[in-house]
């Protein structure tokens, strides 16, 4: 599944850069992350309680961050898996300047599979639109407080 | 005790209630989840993930100390057990080794790779949850034409260009015909992937008898004996000591005319154990791991002369085998093919199949199976004809069709028609919609902007599968009539329904062949124990062939009803009807219960005449049978929405003489509603990674009452001549008369627009983007 | 499709159903006709049901203070055939009515349809045409949240861990206001593609009063503002259906699925739209 969208971060291009790979912010960001553990380079496991309704998984996770282009791109690749499913998704976030604030744009592929791929077909584009709307609504709040 | 009357009623062509329907409709049938044995397991079947990868280790430790666990298996405990069969054969097929645990690799989402064994059901699915398997995902490719691409990922690693055949057939000069053709058309038609979704799913329960060396296996099957046979091999069973029994089945459509590894896996687990042993597929399994129907894309090429003679047919047909060969999964498409000329006499044909394998679970006989693509692909062809000469597409069926002296007539498909009148339901149907005032209807429609269609299909279909040396395990079949002492009948039929109704038909024929009442007469089958060998229900067959069995042996039983009957009445001059036998002469009588319990008795016994009163027959048909039909289906497409309306759905068929009409009538509605779902709604929706995303209910759409029209039947009758019913089979009809024509008559709706062709399902957002383009052509 | 294990409990009352809530690994099954499924498919894994199906003064329908008062475990099946609803608001009828089947209709309840919060459920866009109000119990006390506030996005709403949904308040509808639900289902699931609900009043040949509720079209069921301005003071006639209706799906990020694109959802709340404005005219008074 294709996705892309775009959300506003309410601070400089460079700093908003940095916080999108804070392992601490992307932790308290990331919906449902429990823990995020660096294990090298950009790279971090994860443990995950997605949460939607009464809709309930542990996922255990890999994020890792690949191409980056300071402070204009990289590339976010999340994996989870858990017993309702696995998903992975590959995005390349773009920041550009937006009035004071930076604009972040991403693209990208989710690959789910398990039963909830092939029970929540009707819902999955809502959700994970949900769940990346979430992130950017939270990461907002954070690095505005 | 004596229950035996005589009757004088003709049951045959009476609309008579099913006699299953009082059990099941209130709950008393016996299913194979209501099967339920002293100390039995359960099992619960881990799968795949993955569409495609690869088994590092699968780690069964947690589940195992779950209390309540019996044990777990995987591929390496069965890998001896199988291969799951393949039954059909073709030159160079290539054929995977179907393991009934995967080894070390998966190949379809749904792919089994162990099993947990626990003392209830609900242990043994948590336990499943609790097993870890490694695995290391690969690139995997769920489309046939991607699949053949070069460099799309390999299904089966030693076969990296995803061919497990070709097949090439062909019939008169078709580079003649098309040399000499006015007109070609041309056109690529895609028969979508589909879920059987019989209303049961599949189930087994296996109980190994150390003792006595016998396995009893219950499974919800069409093909109790063909199991038998091919378990047995799998399991290295005697076939002697392995029992199969098909208790009430809730509906196969094809899905269940197979052999699957779960059966075999059962009677491994039963025998390893030493313990009966239940497995029942969920709906999640039944979606993603039962056999799937059609997947084809066809291209077609069809030549004609301007004045509407069609000359020649060429196709290529692509088929979408999923990663293994179940029963007969690459025969599916060589039916198409044998059925392509339709009803048209054109004699130049030329084919080619290319069997794909994709990451996904593999297709296999589907209602139809094999011939709705075939006159899905004709049928648009001839319509898409029509259009390009301008011509009415009923003209141009009546212009092509086999004339009625050419009986038998012989296909350029090597197949021999058995007997037709290919006008003579097409007319009636045009008379029922009175065709020539519904076209002007149409005119003041599109006069004032509506979309409206009209569209027929004219089907032929293969039945009565069907003379032995052109099916893969025998096409005859058995029955044995017994009359009890008491004078009671009990008719054993090879045949395996499952939803027919041939408790109520074949006791139609035995009641009116020895003149007893209905109530009489008990129809058994489905258990290898009790009944003699058979072939199974499939392919429209069972009444055509099994019913034809069972009609010979009731004239031998017949033959020696007259023996006892003139022994008992000391006459050579009897007559038997109505359940009683008749000196012509002093006019004394005997009924068939006094001859029954002579016979049993044995005081005296007719010359050269053994006691008892039993016969079995074996029925070899020496052909097919070919039914045949118009429908016509009076469509409506919103402008603004694209949503489609059936006004009217008329279906004509002539399936040879009737048994029963209210069950006919009711195979037509059922046939129907599965090609209108194929019309409308329903795709099996594999993503690029293999994922069935159709997955439930929820996203796969089969069609409800409310979404189906008013279908209004119809028959001519042209009996059979291949067997002594006359009857053709009528099980697929609905659904291979009904995509065409509903297809047919959307394509015609839109014209005005400029739209030739749509490929199903035809779901309102195609329909309204086919506007919204030719709006703006 | 075997569930993992839960308790299951069943209280009396109210009260005694919050008691049981009140340590959060419980959950509240009504009808559990979106519930029992997660938990087959286990995709929903609650330790313990509370089921509220058996507290008989959590199933009612009565008018009271010039509003109508709705039991949280009424059926779909109830309120399609209340007769007080069929008179005093037909547009709720209306709307049950075209829920799942009549399976569905007669186990599945309002409440907990509500509580599940759906996005292509049918009641919320009848519930933000209608204005409605939601009470909520919980351990300390009532407290009443207008239904546009209860939902919060997809499957989400305001209800708090421990609280139960203990009635929706509706108005009494004038007599004379037109009403419409008008639903585009989708094949498999029954769910709303895209779902319209209208209240419509007009005075003297002009519209003077316009509610559009939409479901099924985006991640969270939506008030359509715009058309709703479009028809306020303008003539009731088909040329304003259609123009209002047009803006229906105006700044609308649509959800997708296997039956419907994001554009073609948006165009058939348009065209939907407006037939359900034409219909809504066409019974005002």
């Amino acid at each position: 599944m294709k996705i892309a969208g775009t959300h506003s971060l309410p601070v400089p291009q460079q700093r908003a850069y940095e916080v999108l790979q804070d392992p601490v912010i992307l932790a308290r960001c990331m919906p449902g992350c429990d823990r995020l553990e660096k294990v090298g380079e950009d790279s971090y496991e994860m443990k995950m309680k997605m949460l939607i309704a009464s809709i309930s998984g542990l996922f255990d996770g890999k994020v890792r961050i690949a191409d980056k282009t300071p402070f204009t791109s990289f590339r976010l690749i999340v994996e989870g898996t858990g017993k309702i499913g696995f998903l992975k998704g590959d995005g390349l976030l773009t920041l550009t300047p937006n009035e004071g604030g930076t604009e972040v744009r991403f693209d990208g592929d989710v690959h789910v599979g398990g039963t909830i791929a092939s029970v929540g077909q009707r819902l999955m584009d809502t959700t994970s639109k949900m769940m990346i709307k979430r992130f950017f609504d939270k990461l907002a709040s954070e690095v505005s407080s | 005790m004596a229950t035996t009357t005589t009757k004088t009623e003709t049951l045959v062509g009476k609309r008579i209630r099913r006699r299953e329907d009082p059990r099941l409709i209130t709950g008393t049938a016996t299913y194979v989840d209501d099967i339920q044995l002293p100390g039995m397991n359960h099992a619960c079947i881990v799968r795949s993930p993955h569409a495609a990868a690869r088994i590092k280790g699968i780690d069964a430790k947690a589940a195992l100390e779950l209390p309540g666990v019996v044990a777990v298996f995987t591929g390496a405990d069965t890998k001896d057990v199988g291969p799951v069969p393949c039954g059909a054969s073709l030159p160079g097929l290539r054929v995977p080794h179907h393991y009934i645990l995967a080894i070390d690799r998966v190949y379809f989402v749904g792919h089994p790779v162990a099993v947990v064994v626990a003392s209830d059901r609900y242990i043994a699915r948590d336990a499943a949850d609790l097993i870890e398997v490694d695995y290391e995902p690969l690139p995997a490719v769920a489309d046939p034409e991607k699949a053949l691409a070069p460099g799309a990922p390999a299904v089966h690693p030693e076969w990296p260009d995803n061919i497990a055949f070709t097949y090439q057939q062909k019939g008169g000069d078709t580079d003649e015909a098309f040399k000499n053709a006015e007109v070609i058309v041309k056109e690529r038609i895609v028969s979508q992937r589909l879920i059987p979704a019989a209303m049961e799913g599949r189930g087994v329960v296996a109980d190994w008898k150390s003792g006595d060396k016998a396995l009893t296996i219950w499974t919800s099957t069409q093909i109790p004996h063909l199991v038998r046979t091919l378990v047995a091999l799998m399991l290295g069973v005697p076939e002697h000591h392995l029992r199969i029994i098909a208790p009430e089945v809730g509906g196969g459509f094809g899905s269940k005319l197979n052999v699957y590894a779960e059966e075999a896996l059962m009677g491994f687990i039963a025998m390893r154990l030493a313990k009966p042993v239940k497995w029942i597929e969920s709906r999640r399994e039944n979606f993603t791991c039962t056999i799937h129907g059609r997947g084809h894309v066809d291209y077609l090429e069809l030549a004609a002369k301007r004045d509407g003679t069609i000359l020649g047919m060429k196709m290529k047909l692509i088929q979408d085998l999923g990663s293994y060969h179940q029963l007969l999964t690459p025969a599916i498409p060589t039916l198409s093919v044998l059925m392509m000329p339709g009803l048209y006499k054109f004699q130049n044909i030329h084919a080619e199949i290319v069997g794909v394998f994709t990451n996904c679970v593999p297709t296999d006989a589907y209602r139809g199976a094999g011939r709705p693509e075939a006159t899905h692909v004709i049928e648009r062809m001839v319509d898409i004809l029509a259009a390009e000469l301008k011509m009415d597409p009923a003209e141009l069926r009546l212009l092509n069709f086999v004339d009625n002296e050419s009986f038998p007539f012989a296909t350029a498909t090597g197949l021999t028609y058995d007997s037709g009148d290919y006008a003579a339901p097409l007319k009636k149907a045009l008379d029922i919609v009175e065709y020539h005032h519904l076209r002007e209807q149409q005119k003041e429609a599109r006069a004032a902007g509506r979309l409206f269609g009209i569209g027929m299909s004219t089907y032929g279909e293969i039945c009565a599968m069907g003379p032995s040396p052109a099916t893969p395990a025998g096409g005859w079949e058995s029955a044995t009539v017994k009359i009890e002492p008491t004078g009671t009948v009990t008719v054993m039929t090879g045949v395996s329904p499952h939803g027919q109704g041939e408790e109520t038909t074949f006791a139609q024929i035995a009641a009116d062949e020895l003149g007893v009442p209905i109530d009489d007469i008990v129809v058994q089958h489905g258990d290898t124990a009790i009944v003699q060998y058979g072939i199974g229900t499939f392919g429209s067959r069972a009444t055509a062939v099994g019913g034809t069995a069972l009609y010979f042996a009731l004239q031998d039983l017949k033959k020696k009803i007259k023996l006892f009957g003139a022994m008992l009445l000391q006459s050579e001059d009897v007559t038997f009807a109505d359940g009683v036998c008749t000196c012509n002469k002093s006019g004394k009588t005997v009924t068939l219960q006094q001859i029954a319990g002579a016979s049993y008795r044995a005081m005296t016994l007719p010359t050269n005449t053994e006691p008892g009163m039993v016969a079995t027959r074996f029925w070899e048909p020496p052909n097919f049978t070919f039914p045949f039909g118009a429908h016509i289906a009076v469509t409506e497409v919103d402008r603004e929405t694209g949503d489609i309306e059936i006004k009217r759905y008329v279906a004509v068929d002539d399936c040879g003489n009737i048994i029963n009409p209210l069950i006919v009538a009711g195979q037509i509605h059922g046939g129907v509603a599965q090609g209108l779902g194929q019309a409308l709604f329903e795709r099996a929706v594999y993503d690029d990674d293999g994922q069935l995303v159709s997955g439930e209910f929820m996203d796969y759409a089969v069609p409800r009452a409310h979404m189906m029209p008013w279908i209004e039947t119809e028959h001519t009758i042209t009996p059979s001549p291949v067997n002594p019913l006359g009857v053709k089979g009528v099980g697929e009809a609905g659904t291979i008369g009904a995509s065409p024509a509903i297809v047919n008559s959307v394509v015609d709706a839109l014209s005005p627009l400029g739209v030739r062709h749509i490929d199903m399902p035809m779901i309102p957002e195609t329909i309204w983007n086919l506007i919204r383009k030719g709006a703006h052509a | 499709m075997i569930t993992h294990n839960f308790d299951y409990k069943r209280p009396a009352t109210l009260q005694e159903a919050l008691g049981l809530l009140s340590d959060g690994s419980s959950k509240v099954l009504a009808g559990g006709m979106s519930l029992i499924p997660l938990m087959k498919l286990r995709l929903a894994a609650p330790e313990c049901l509370v089921d509220i199906g058996r507290i008989a003064d959590l199933n009612y329908i009565r008018e009271e203070n010039g509003a109508i008062h709705l039991g949280a475990t009424v059926t779909h099946y109830q309120l399609e055939n209340s007769p007080l609803l069929r008179s005093k608001c037909p547009l709720l009828s209306e709307t049950a009515a075209h829920i799942g089947d009549p399976m569905v209709r007669n186990r599945g309840t309002l409440g907990g349809s509500v509580a599940h919060a759906d996005p292509a459920s049918d009641y919320p866009a009848s519930l933000l045409a209608l204005e409605a109000d939601v009470v909520i119990a919980g351990a300390s006390g009532d407290r009443t949240v207008t239904f546009a506030d209860f939902i919060v996005e997809t499957f989400t709403t305001v209800l708090e861990p421990g609280e139960i949904v203990r009635e929706i308040v509706v108005p009494v509808e004038h007599s004379s206001a037109g009403y419409c639900y008008e639903k585009v289902v989708q094949p498999a699931s029954g769910f709303a593609i895209v779902g319209i609900a209208l209240r419509i009043r007009k005075e003297a040949g002009r519209i003077a009063e316009a509610h559009i509720g939409v479901t099924g079209l985006a991640s969270k069921a939506f008030r359509a503002v715009a058309a709703e301005q479009a028809l306020m003071n303008g003539s009731a006639d088909p040329a304003a259906a259609k123009n209002a209706g047009a803006l229906i799906a105006d700044g609308v990020d649509a959800n997708s699925d296997l039956y419907a694109s994001p554009e073609y959802r948006n165009h058939l709340a348009r065209i939907h739209g407006a037939r359900a404005i034409a219909i809504a005219l066409s019974r005002a008074q």
